[in-house]
């Protein structure tokens, strides 16, 4: 059951709680005790969003109401922003996308909170038409008392490619989960995320991919960094179905934690039911290194900075598989905000 | 070419399932069915003293309270928990006194199984040869224990569980439930209530056990379940290594086998658990019959710098639930899960460990090796976690699955729960097939498929392997190879 569902009926009963699998590191149910009240309509001007100027139209959500569609001549670079503009208040949104066979296109999507401990809840569904290509990229700004769920759904057509990248620094509760339904036949995903967790927000970051063919490709590769007391979730579950052969599916996940309080929970499945397939993944959680850090400090580079370097060497490694330009130097520059290093 | 001689010896020589005979005896059973009337009338068979008694009475009421779990990854049939024995024993006067006195019929059985239960019958081998004490259990019942005067001079208990529970009251009662409590899951539960026998090992502190100690379980009797309990102490810097075997008949029922095993260690100390489980796995063709082993094994390094070690070999059993865990409470203590899971024909295995890191600088290392071929599925599930205390805790795990065949299916999902920054956790999984250039390599040279595919699998499982101590090492390599028999083409 999901947040919308729960928050439009009134019964939290049907919230995911550490009950459900899927949830055991995301509980809601034990998080959100009375129901919140419906998020109010918002006129006025809304700032400009983190892709302001690389699109050259945008469709724009203000409290999970629609204030601006994007025309139809669009171009193939468009920016999708979901505005939370009201404190303790909560709201759902649902929006699909059709991608034509044979197109391309961008998609630059923000969650922007603009107020305190809102509710949030997006869905997502998007087709992929036949050989058409989508660069999904997300960025999610969340207040720390927000609670932030994100779902979509990507139905892929033979020989499309769409590839994604997630970053987000967390709220209280977070969740950015993609479903993506994998025809194989040539079709290709990029599945990336990044994670900077400090103070004690919390980010989920959850795919399942369903390989239903022959001859998929899929890579997969999310880093993350937490600190205080905060806690990253990643769970990547690859399904090959029978008869999906020479699939070759790859996945990443690799965490550094940077407090004895903090909190890193993975779970990277592999679930196969077809013998002729490249399937692997790996995981590692660590500290920085020692020594590196002490290299640094020896160059007279002081802790703070060295640490802060390492980190966003880290995580440039996912950032850098950004296709669009644009987008990759705004992705850049948020991380490196977020570390406290100016570009 | 040594090797691949004897491979394709070994896969000559072997029928499908040569375990699977049944023996004729005559045993005694409890009524049929589960209540506390049952749990009183085995207590009271093997003379229990009263708190024994209530200890199993609170299991079976908290049992019924228990749910059966839902989560891994096989499917059968709901169990009909009346529909079973839950006793069966051998006939016999008193209790045998010396091997003369056991049914020769069951002697007989274990001879045919290969297991040397005359201590004389080991001692004329070869000279230098390993000797290891065996705890036979048939059925519900521990029929005899060998080298039990040898081992008692150096301090060393061996000896069943009923034993124990009369001779050695104060330490069963000190450590029994303290690692896997009894309400800990639903089937470690049922097996508190009913369990009937299994062994019991105490090495006292400083003492390196002098030869291997090994139980054989031997499920025999129709529509019985087996619920053994396995308890072992060692105590500060003591060491023992234990191998574990069991085998069934072939039967069109499903038979179920719920135990647990709980190992305790003190500082230093050391313990090396090895199992080669080769159940009956049910009819290749039809997935009838089999055994349920649904097993709760759990080591619990209490002292600083103990060291645990599991090795299994999962080659029988319709359906596998087990999952042998280390909760590294010890400073500096470290554990150990090496696992070759072979599943084929109808088998399902669900099966993988769980590292705990209580303590600082605990390490553990996970070798897991699954490969599936018929209609079987193979599953992996593990759980590192460390503590906030757990600084300097280091895991390294490394799941691979190899597939033979369209139909079977492998699964690797692992959990892992890190909280705090002074840990390194790594983990590592590939799933692949049988490599048909290797194969055509090997046929190439002579060999037949049947023969390359067990010579690349015993390749692949290599690394676990060399874990078990000699005489089971090559044991499993003859199982691996027969499990796989018919796998391809």
């Amino acid at each position: 059951m999901t947040l919308a569902s729960a928050l439009k009926t009134g019964d939290l009963t049907q919230l995911p709680s550490r009950r459900d699998e899927d949830w055991r590191w995301t509980d809601l149910r034990g998080l959100i005790r009375a129901v919140p009240p419906a998020s109010p309509p918002v006129d006025g001007e809304v700032a400009a969003g983190p892709f302001d100027g690389l699109a050259a139209d945008e469709i724009l959500f203000v409290n999970g109401r629609q204030r601006h569609a994007a025309a139809g001549d669009a171009g193939d670079v468009v920016a999708l922003r979901f505005v939370s503009a009201t404190e303790g208040a909560a709201h759902a949104a649902a929006y699909a996308i059709v991608v034509e066979p044979d197109t391309t296109l961008v998609l630059l999507e923000s969650h922007e909170g603009r107020a305190g401990g809102y509710f949030s809840d997006v869905t997502l569904d998007i087709a992929v038409g036949e050989g058409a290509r989508v660069e999904r990229i997300v960025l999610v700004d969340d207040h720390a008392e927000a609670i932030d769920v994100v779902t979509a759904e990507v139905d892929l057509a033979p020989g499309a490619t769409f590839n994604q990248t997630v970053l987000t620094t967390g709220a209280r509760r977070q969740r950015v989960e993609t479903r993506i339904n994998h025809p194989g036949a040539h079709a290709k995903v990029r599945l990336d995320g990044v994670y900077i967790l400090e103070n004690q927000r919390h980010a989920d970051q959850t795919t399942v991919v369903t390989h239903g063919g022959v001859d998929g490709i899929t890579s997969q590769l999310t880093k993350g960094v937490v600190d205080d007391q905060a806690r990253g979730v990643f769970q990547g579950r690859i399904v090959v179905q029978p008869g999906a052969d020479q699939t070759d599916a790859r996945m990443g996940h690799h965490a550094l934690i940077l407090s004895d309080k903090a909190e890193v929970d993975a779970k990277p499945e592999l679930l196969i039911f077809a013998d002729d397939v490249a399937c692997a993944h790996g995981n590692t959680i660590g500290a920085l290194d020692d020594q590196q850090i002490f290299y640094a400090r020896q160059r007279g580079i002081p802790e703070v900075e060295a640490k802060a370097m390492l980190t966003q060497a880290f995580l440039g490694e996912v950032v850098e598989r950004i296709e669009h330009d644009g987008a990759r130097e705004i992705a850049a520059a948020w991380v490196a905000a977020r570390l406290g290093r100016a570009e | 070419m040594a090797a691949v001689k004897q491979t394709i010896e070994t896969v000559a020589a072997l029928e499908k399932y040569e375990h699977g005979f049944t023996t004729d005896i005559e045993q005694e059973f409890a009524p049929k069915g589960l209540s506390e009337d049952i749990v009183r009338f085995i207590s009271a068979k093997k003379d229990e003293p009263q708190w024994m008694l209530d200890w199993r009475l609170d299991a079976y009421r908290r049992w019924l309270e228990l749910e059966e779990p839902t989560w891994a990854k096989v499917d059968f049939p709901k169990i009909d928990y009346q529909d079973s024995y839950y006793y069966a024993a051998p006939s016999t006067k008193a209790g045998p006194k010396s091997l003369d006195e056991v049914d020769p019929e069951i002697l007989a059985v274990y001879e045919k199984l290969g297991i040397p239960l005359k201590e004389q019958a080991v001692l004329a081998g070869v000279e230098g040869a390993p000797r290891y004490a065996v705890d036979a259990v048939f059925d519900s019942v521990s029929v005899v224990t060998t080298f039990k005067k040898e081992l008692a001079a150096v301090g060393v208990i061996f000896c069943s569980m009923s034993e124990a529970i009369r001779e050695h009251p104060e330490l069963v009662r000190q450590y029994l439930g303290s690692v896997v409590p009894t309400s800990d899951n639903y089937y470690a539960c049922l097996n508190s209530a009913v369990f009937s026998d299994g062994s019991f090992v105490y090495i006292p502190p400083g003492v390196r056990c002098p030869m291997e100690l090994s139980t054989y379980f031997r499920i025999n009797a129709k529509d019985s379940g087996q619920f053994e309990r396995t308890l072992i102490i060692a105590d500060k810097g003591a060491y023992c290594s234990y191998l574990e075997g069991c085998t069934a008949p072939m039967r069109d029922e499903n038979q179920l086998h719920a135990a647990v095993v709980e190992l305790v260690l003190l500082d230093d100390a050391e313990i090396k658990y090895s199992t080669v489980q080769n159940w009956y796995p049910g009819d290749p063709e039809t997935g009838k019959g089999g055994i349920y082993n649904f097993v709760t094994k759990r080591a619990d390094c209490r002292g600083d710098r103990s060291k645990v070690s599991w090795t299994q070999v999962e080659t029988g059993s319709a359906i596998t639930w087990k999952y042998p865990s280390c909760v590294l409470r010890g400073e500096g203590s470290s554990g150990e899960f090496y696992s070759i899971a072979v599943t084929n024909g109808h088998q399902q295995a669900d099966t993988g460990t769980k590292m705990i890191h209580l303590g600082a600088n605990t390490r553990s290392r996970i070798v897991a090796k699954g490969i599936s071929a018929g209609k079987s599925t193979s599953t992996y599930r593990g759980l590192v976690s460390a503590h906030p205390k757990a600084k300097g805790a280091r895991n390294f795990t490394q799941c691979d699955s190899l597939l033979i065949g369209k139909t079977c299916a492998a699964h690797t999902v692992p959990y892992i729960e890190a909280r705090n920054g002074h840990s390194v956790f790594e983990h590592e999984a590939t799933t692949t097939r049988l490599s048909d250039d290797q194969l055509f390599y090997c046929q190439q040279r002579g060999l037949s498929q049947e023969e390359a595919v067990a010579l690349l699998v015993n390749g692949f499982v290599k690394d676990v392997l060399q874990q078990l101590p000699m005489e089971f090492a090559v044991e499993a390599q003859k199982l691996v190879a027969i499990s796989l028999e018919g796998s391809v083409g």
